[in-house]
């Protein structure tokens, strides 16, 4: 256990120096000069020159390449162009908001997949018509889905908000954790939870209905495959009910595949959550990052993306390990 | 597959050899190939249909329409038109055709980089396989859109950059099934007896080893589309692809999402187009799918 503890981390830390490679290798190839568009397009070349050397993009490649690794592993991921603030500052103001509508996301995917999953083992037209339904909706781009959705809801039957994290005119609480849910619960204001659960569903839902049919999918080829086993037919030769069969007896033994999902399924919500921050005017990572690519502000896009690809990367990491631990087969890997 | 059963003496020789491995990969590839070409002609079928469309479209990609800007779908213009009193159906010809041929790209640029480093460590092995091998698990285990977004912006956004990054994230797959073939094939008595008929090492990869993989990797390629199309569409809705006046699917929804409230065809329409295009794609993989797995099971 403790071998394979150290080799999934030491694989992960290859990953993280391969991550930091290929962000340093952009930051070599763009076409833009980033002293150039640090100091303005107007600018006089002795400026240009000196904020060339104060970042240190004057000196040979091995060198930038050190003092770049330097930077980033003591968190400096220099300064956005057009927020003025360092990086990693932005990166902690807008984090909460996207692990928040990730967090609920990821219920809801969860609940919804495998609600979906089993609907497609129970077979008939019920089975039939949801195979119909998965097919259909994994067709569906994110941002047609959110869309729909605030046309629906917002436009036409005034339910739900269409944008933003909560109503404007409230007050939010200041921490402790940086998600507001938690923090209106804690603090008591049970008008502004309502409020902020209100501004969630839709966003939330956007995002998780690609991952609910990639569990469902996975979750239902398993299903099919378990419900085939030997121990399910003497469940069922004990006279047990059908329903106690699947839930009992075969979906422990298949939630296995969909476990093993759960990691490529963070790499599809952190895709996911860029285009539905930007629908729902979302003030997270995703908004933060799609306002980074219109100002062309190159130190903010490499930031989140290293802190992106790091969370991925570590989040990965621990399912590993999480799965080793449920399933003892897998320690000999 | 019925094996055909030949006295060892037989592949001694070099004549037999060849003869045992061309009997198995002609009834083999013939098989095969009949059911690629009848799996794959949808895909054709819908790359002849999006190449017709421009033309059928009742107005350039940026010409105006003279009912107007922002007008309701009606006669004069089947899907409305947008801010700029362009016509948003002919815009939405223009774009599927733009989709669906930038997914194909991808996927075929993917696949060839992918099947090359995958057959070269397959065929060769040893610290180049490894090399090689965990190059691909590297990118594999980097996520892929934050990567492909990164990639769009330090190029900066074009389609051609926007094709470039998504196929500098799609060619591990392909690499890791290729390679997995052809160690798989490597195995097999026709490598073996060709090997010993003394054929090259880059003869013995281009006839005996890579025709294995052209099944799976010409399976996985038919069920990516969907997944390229729906890609492409995400990277140019915030803002990675071709820059305006472009008819690009996700561009378009993306810049009309200010009128969403009110003229809310101009993004939803092109949306949709998306999703047909991504369910066809899905229908067509899901059924080469089937059929290439039929025809293997044979």
């Amino acid at each position: 256990m403790t071998r394979l503890f150290l080799n999934r981390a030491l694989a992960m830390v290859a990953v993280l120096f391969g991550l930091a490679v290929a962000v340093f290798v952009l930051q070599v190839v763009i076409p833009t000069d980033p002293a150039r568009a640090m100091v303005g397009s107007n600018a006089p070349e002795e400026v240009v020159a000196q904020a060339r050397a104060d970042l240190g993009y004057d000196q040979p490649i091995p060198a930038q390449f050190a003092a770049y690794l330097g930077r980033i592993t003591r968190g400096d991921l220099q300064h956005s162009l057009h927020t003025h603030n360092p990086v990693s500052d932005d990166l902690g103001r807008f984090a909460p908001a996207t692990i928040e509508l990730g967090f609920y996301a990821a219920l809801i995917a969860g609940a919804l997949g495998l609600g979906l999953g089993l609907l497609l083992v129970g077979g008939g037209l019920v089975g039939r018509v949801a195979r119909v339904v998965l097919v259909g909706w994994a067709a569906v781009p994110a941002f047609l889905t959110g869309m729909l959705l605030i046309v629906v809801f917002y436009s036409w039957l005034h339910v739900l908000p269409g944008s933003g994290r909560v109503d404007d005119d409230l007050l939010l609480p200041d921490g402790p954790t940086g998600l507001l849910t938690v923090d209106a619960l804690l603090t008591g204001q049970f008008a502004l939870l309502g409020n902020l659960i209100s501004h969630l569903v839709l966003p939330a839902v956007t995002l998780a209905l690609l991952p609910a049919v990639a569990i469902a999918r996975t979750l239902h080829a398993s299903l099919e495959q378990v419900m085939g086993e030997d121990y399910i037919r003497t469940a069922r030769s004990k006279g047990l009910r059908e329903r106690t069969v699947l839930l009992r007896h075969a979906l422990r033994n298949a939630a296995g595949p969909t476990l093993t999902m759960a990691g490529l399924l963070v790499g599809l919500m952190l895709g996911g959550v860029v285009v539905v921050e930007q629908i729902f005017s979302w003030p997270g990572l995703g908004l933060y990052v799609t306002q980074s690519i219109a100002y062309s502000d190159f130190p903010a896009i490499t930031g989140t993306t290293l802190a992106l690809g790091a969370a991925y990367v570590v989040i990965n990491f621990w399912v590993d390990v999480a799965q080793a631990v449920a399933d003892p087969r897998l320690r000999s890997a | 597959m019925s094996a055909v059963k030949q006295p060892v003496a037989d592949i001694t020789t070099r004549g037999g050899a060849a003869t045992l491995w061309r009997q198995r990969a002609a009834s083999a590839d013939e098989s095969r190939t009949g059911n690629l070409v009848r799996a794959l002609w949808p895909l054709l079928g819908v790359t002849l249909v999006v190449l017709v469309a421009p033309l059928l479209a009742p107005y350039g990609s940026t010409d105006i329409n003279p009912a107007g800007a922002l007008q309701a779908p009606s006669g004069a213009a089947w899907f409305g038109t947008d801010e700029l009193s362009r016509d948003v159906f002919s815009r939405v010809l223009f774009g599927l055709r733009t989709s669906w041929l930038s997914a194909l790209a991808v996927i075929a640029v993917g696949a060839v980089i992918g099947s090359v480093i995958g057959a070269v460590a397959g065929a060769v092995g040893g610290w180049v396989d490894a090399v090689l091998m965990r190059t691909t698990d590297l990118f594999l285990a980097m996520p892929a859109p934050v990567l492909a977004i990164a990639v769009v912006a330090a190029l900066g956004p074009s389609l051609r950059n926007t094709l470039i990054a998504l196929a500098v994230v799609w060619w591990p797959w392909y690499a890791r099934i290729v390679r997995g073939e052809v160690r798989r094939m490597a195995a097999r008595p026709h490598a073996e007896a060709a090997r010993l008929a003394g054929v090259s090492r880059a003869r013995l990869i281009r006839k005996h080893l890579l025709p294995g993989a052209v099944a799976p990797v010409f399976v996985t390629m038919s069920l990516d589309v969907a997944n390229l199309v729906l890609a492409l569409a995400s990277l140019s809705f915030i803002g990675l692809g071709a820059p305006p006046p472009a008819a690009e699917l996700g561009a378009m929804s993306a810049r009309a999402t200010t009128y969403l409230l009110d003229q809310p065809w101009v993004s939803v329409a092109p949306g949709v187009a998306v999703a047909v295009l991504a369910l066809a794609g899905t229908v067509i993989g899901d059924r080469a799918n089937r059929r290439i797995r039929e025809g293997a099971a044979r």
